[in-house]
């Protein structure tokens, strides 16, 4: 029952988003992509609450967090919605992704160890400690968990363990099926196209299965890489995709340290294609706040462990090697099908100029992988253990291109 | 045309990385649709490198008294293996009522009064002469240090 609980409470972090159908473009999207944004978004609403209670020792208990979530939804404005594009055999695919992930997480065949080494301990100390648990993380015998990791993923679920009363493992891994159906949902809305929604589903279906990312960080920085970047592709003139794309940034650089690298990519991607710098900066300003507040937090709490290794010096000399085996793990042991799917449609399509944003950003993507992996002294590990989850994002925004383009 | 081929394409890549996605799963193994009993069962062909302990520390999480220290690891020739991150880092999620140490603070060269006081061998068994054992099951057992 309590993992149950758990699930519903982290289903319900909604309610801190339905404010965010107070902006106009939403009215845009159909309703379903509505509510997977405001789920995009109250999870960092939510992480952002906890992160200043936790600043200002104000307890996370069920009634200090409902608190505002009920206020929160009570702030909603009820708009209209755009009716949803409709497509049988579209549907068919993503209701199918949406099951197997659901049995494969639930027979745990795709749990990524990370969740049990640290994302899992981390939302369970935070849980018990009523806070962010600045103790347990600087315990020096702890520090291979990343102590200054950025704070979202261990935020909701301590608030998932808040609302229960204790922390669910299978509820953790219950996060991946729901973020896969946000991410999706979210994408039929924005781009208005079925086919690709499909064959986004059955992408990150299996990225997910493959690279074994169930519990883990990539499946929400995945949803909020999604938003973002089919926002700024599809409505990078609106004000309002503007404002939901610079908090779906926010939300992308408090998860993984790879999402802090995504939004300085898109972000130059988007002031490169638009010839425009004032808006990419104020699209950027969110995640910057959220960014510099978590390392303000981490120096002064003496957490800075990643991020205390940007100078280390570049092995350029691993260039080779490590081209060959990132290669190698790309074809994803089919032959590299993922990257031809995304890629086969390309010489049919017209619409390059409106690709350009998410082709620059997937190029950006693979080279900020790259340049993590010659940083390290023994690169072999590291794309052998992350390859698979870190390059589905470049892959999401090559889908993204070849969406763009096909219209 | 151009549109239909493109459909073409798109569906029938879809369906490609379903089929694939739907082999991936089966090749974790069976049963298929029965509920696992840890959250790392079907993860590879083998065995998880954690499972035995995913198993054993719930049922010894209950002998450890609240805010006792605790070490885990799967010990080497009967003595304490200080690389053992693996094990270490899931009794730190699985006893969060307990203060989960690290595995060096059981080894020989610590002195008895710097002991931790409750251990957790996983698998085999642990040979330190100032440790008794006071819970055994299939999977390990716990000892408890005499000082």
């Amino acid at each position: 029952m309590k993992d149950v609980i758990f699930v519903v409470a982290i289903i319900a972090l909604t309610g801190f988003g339905l404010v965010l159908w107070r902006i106009p473009f939403l009215e845009k999207l159909d309703r379903w992509a509505q509510y997977a944004i405001a789920f995009a978004g109250g999870c960092v609403i939510a992480a952002v609450m906890m992160f200043v209670f936790s600043l200002v020792h104000i307890a996370w208990t069920r009634g200090t967090l409902l608190i505002p979530l009920v206020l929160f939804a009570v702030l909603r404005r009820g708009r209209g919605f755009a009716s949803p594009e409709k497509s049988g055999s579209s549907a068919a695919a993503l209701q199918t992704v949406f099951w197997l992930t659901v049995i494969g997480v639930l027979t745990a065949r795709e749990t990524c160890g990370d969740l049990l080494y640290f994302w899992g301990p981390k939302g369970q100390a935070f849980y018990t400690a009523e806070g962010i648990d600045t103790k347990f993380l600087s315990f020096q015998h702890y520090s291979l968990m990343h102590p200054d990791y950025p704070p979202l993923l261990p935020l909701v679920y301590a608030w998932g363990a808040a609302m229960a009363h204790r922390f669910s493992w299978w509820g953790a891994l219950f996060l991946t099926p729901i973020a896969l159906l946000a991410t999706l949902l979210a994408f039929r809305g924005i781009t208005r196209n079925t086919r690709y929604t499909a064959l986004l589903a059955a992408l990150l279906g299996f990225g997910f299965a493959k690279g074994m990312v169930a519990g883990a960080g990539e499946p929400l920085l995945l949803l909020f890489e999604t938003i973002a970047l089919a926002l700024l592709t599809f409505h990078g003139d609106d004000d309002g995709a503007l404002l939901l794309a610079a908090i779906a940034l926010a939300g992308a650089a408090w998860v993984k340290v790879e999402g802090a690298a995504f939004v300085a990519v898109v972000v130059f991607a988007y002031a490169v294609t638009r010839r425009r710098i004032v808006r990419p900066l104020l699209v950027a300003a969110p995640a910057a706040v959220l960014f510099l507040a978590w390392l303000l937090f981490a120096k002064h709490y003496h957490l800075i462990d990643q991020y205390g290794r940007a100078g280390q010096t570049a092995h350029f000399e691993l260039l080779g090697g490590v081209l060959r085996d990132t290669a190698k793990t790309a074809s994803y042991g089919t032959f590299y099908l993922p990257w031809l799917s995304v890629l086969a449609p390309l010489p049919f399509l017209r619409n390059f100029r409106r690709a350009a944003l998410p082709l620059l950003t997937a190029g950006g993507l693979f080279a900020a992988v790259l340049f993590f992996y010659l940083h390290q002294p023994d690169p072999g590990f590291w794309i052998a253990s992350s390859a698979e989850r870190v390059l589905l994002s470049p892959l999401m925004a090559l889908l993204v291109a070849t969406a763009a383009a096909s219209e | 045309m151009r549109q239909q081929i493109e459909s073409v394409i798109v569906y029938l890549c879809t369906a490609l990385l379903i089929a694939a996605f739907v082999t991936r799963l089966v090749t974790r193994g069976g049963p298929y649709f029965a509920r696992p009993q840890t959250i790392v069962d079907h993860v590879g062909p083998g065995k998880h490198e954690t499972r035995d302990a995913l198993v054993l520390l719930p049922k010894v999480e209950k002998l450890i008294p609240r805010g006792a220290e605790v070490t885990c690891f799967r010990p080497i020739e009967g003595t304490a293996n200080a690389d053992d991150t693996a094990n270490f880092y899931t009794a730190v999620g699985q006893l969060p009522r307990q203060q989960v140490q690290p595995p060096f603070t059981a080894m020989l060269t610590v002195p008895t009064g710097s002991l931790v006081e409750y251990v957790v061998a996983v698998g085999g068994p642990f040979d330190h002469p100032a440790y008794r054992v006071i819970a055994e099951f299939p999977e390990g057992r716990l000892y408890k240090v005499e000082r």
